[in-house]
């Protein structure tokens, strides 16, 4: 967990100032984010909302260190995201970043142990991981016994949890949640919100979620709104 | 940890028929590897045991009359009283050597000889039955009569010619099976004819001194000394080590190739996933290597296999042909070398790929 937050004091976890994002479409110009600023503190759990196609997912991409910006800077617990070579980049992201997306992304082949496994080893080498972080995010997460299925033998709602637990299991300083309710019924969106939340709780978890769904977003802390590449209000 | 629950395991045992074609792939490789290469050094090997039991020191023959897969009966055996005349000699024995499509794969050869002479000279001797006498009569070596040719059956030499076994001798001496020099002088109709006579000296002469007296008694003749007309087949055939070269580039280039399609197959179909190790923070090393490790535990298996498949086809030959196969652990460790680093070449490209994609493009991937 990131520095800032385990002193209680409350310390922007990310600095994102004047992000542009430019792509390039054949001949054409098609700008994606015009100049987006923000700061989101250690603890944090902020949703961002607005319209498809009005720079949510870029603004991730770019936060995340999966994309660069056109122009602007991001600093990641102290570390400047775009002065970073894209090994640097990617280094940070193994570091400071663990990702949520809609569609879960867990390895079809491996258990949800094996899924968490690779987190540890990508994150740390050996694959052993914090024992006592790990009992404690499955036991939140309620996935202790469906830890050696894998993701097909389990439920939506079920493989959106793993997918948090393996984005939380290396202590990270930022979870990025891509719609991670988008594939979800109500009773399993509604599980998952609980589930972020009590990790945002219990771990202090600094969380950014995109979410088209405005009870989603009530459960977060602050609501950003975004549209045609500006944040328009949060 | 347990290790099938790892990526590189999971994702061979995932796709069965992907992992098992390139796993046959190697074992192709490395199989084709072992096998003429054990075959070159079986039959080498088996020819310097043999040609390592005739103890006459010289054989004359007319110039170009032998190599190694034909022979000119096209010597007279009146040089024999010639020969024995001549100082340091101590006995001259004619032979025909005669070499004939084996009826399966390549060649067999067939020698005519004086039997008394012939064997008194190498240390040759009856250990089953007698020496041939009539035209019909042939004897064989111990490897011979063990592929189901006991004393008193036949055996067929030239076409459909049955030969009558009438003994079988020990140690085995050039060809496997001998006849009397006349019965092979008369299917060829080359009366008074032989291939070559072979010459021993006396213990009191120095062979190579003999061997420039009968060059200078008899010139215009061949005069070579047995170990180098029975020489290795790698150093008769002067351009085998190039071709086992060269063979061994081919396996080494088939495994490369089986290994890079397999591997390049398999990024594609897991695009989405190297966009989520890419996510989750993996380096290029990290991607390449578990692609490599992917690669190399496939090209394991396949050394695995391909060894397997030597030893059942060099036996299945043998049984077959008599074909002698001799697998050298050189070779095998040169196989092995080949189909590893064979895989991780044929793999370094698709991760590299891999390790290059762009993460966004790779996680929208369907």
């Amino acid at each position: 967990m990131a520095a800032a937050a385990t002193t209680g004091k409350k310390v922007a976890i990310l600095k994102a100032e004047k992000l542009e994002k430019t792509y390039r479409v054949g001949k054409v110009d098609v700008p994606a984010l015009r100049g987006v600023s923000l700061e989101v503190e250690a603890g944090e759990f902020v949703a961002v909302m607005g319209p498809s196609g009005c720079g949510k997912s870029t603004m991730l991409h770019l936060l995340g260190g999966l994309l660069t910006p056109t122009k602007g800077r991001i600093v990641i617990d102290g570390e400047d995201l775009t002065a970073a070579t894209d090994a640097k980049r990617t280094d940070i992201r193994r570091r400071k970043i663990g990702f949520v997306f809609q569609r879960f992304n867990l390895f079809p082949t491996l258990t949800a142990d094996g899924n968490l496994r690779l987190a540890e080893r990508i994150h740390g080498g050996n694959g052993s991981g914090d024992p006592e972080r790990r009992r404690e995010v499955l036991r939140l997460l309620r996935l202790e016994d469906k830890m050696h299925h894998k993701p097909l033998e389990l439920s939506g709602g079920e493989q959106q949890r793993v997918a948090l637990a393996r984005a939380v299991i290396t202590q990270p300083a930022l979870v990025l949640a891509d719609e991670p309710t988008g594939n979800l019924d109500s009773e399993s969106s509604a599980i998952v919100l609980n589930m972020f939340q009590e990790l945002n709780r219990r771990f202090n978890q600094t969380i950014i979620m995109i979410t088209h769904n405005p009870e989603a977003a009530a459960a977060c802390g602050r609501i950003i709104q975004m549209r045609d590449g500006h944040i328009v209000a949060g | 940890m347990n290790v099938f629950d790892s990526l590189v395991t999971s994702n061979i045992r995932q796709r069965p028929l992907r992992s098992a074609i390139s796993v046959v792939g190697v074992a192709l490789g490395v199989a084709l590897i072992m096998i003429f290469t054990g075959l070159a050094r079986g039959m080498s090997n088996d020819l310097q045991r043999r040609s390592s039991n005739v103890r006459g020191e010289i054989i004359f023959t007319r110039k170009g009359s032998m190599s190694l897969v034909g022979s000119a009966t096209n010597l007279s055996t009146k040089y024999v009283e010639r020969l024995q005349q001549i100082e340091g000699v101590e006995a001259a024995t004619p032979v025909i050597r005669h070499i004939y499509p084996s009826g399966g794969i390549g060649v067999d050869q067939i020698e005519g000889v004086e039997w008394n002479d012939f064997s008194r000279m190498n240390g040759i001797r009856i250990i089953n039955g007698r020496s041939p006498v009539a035209n019909d009569e042939v004897v064989i070596d111990q490897t011979k009569a063990a592929r189901k040719h006991p004393v008193g059956g036949t055996i067929r030499i030239f076409g459909d010619k049955l030969y009558k076994i009438v003994g079988i001798y020990a140690p085995e001496s050039g060809a496997r099976a001998k006849l009397t020099l006349a019965s092979l002088q008369e299917t060829l109709e080359a009366p008074s004819k032989c291939t070559y006579i072979l010459i021993k000296t006396k213990p009191s002469a120095d062979p190579v001194a003999v061997a420039k007296l009968i060059d200078q008694e008899l010139p215009g003749n061949n005069v070579q000394f047995t170990r180098d007309v029975f020489a290795s087949v790698e150093s008769s055939i002067p351009s085998l080590g190039i071709f086992l070269r060269v063979l061994v580039a081919l396996a080494a280039v088939v495994s490369a190739l089986v290994v890079m399609l397999a591997m390049h197959t398999t990024i594609t179909e897991r695009t989405r996933e190297i966009g989520i190790l890419k996510a989750m923070g993996a380096s290029r090393a990290y991607i390449v290597g578990e692609i490599e490790r992917e690669a190399i535990l496939i090209s394991a298996m396949g050394l695995a296999v391909g060894f397997v498949l030597a030893l059942g086809a060099g036996f299945l030959i043998h049984k077959s042909t008599g074909l002698i196969f001799e697998y050298g652990w050189m070779w095998a460790l040169t196989a092995g070398v080949i189909g590893l680093v064979g895989g991780a070449i044929g793999a370094f490209y698709p991760a590299m790929r891999a390790a290059n994609l762009d993460p966004v493009n790779a996680l929208a991937y369907e």
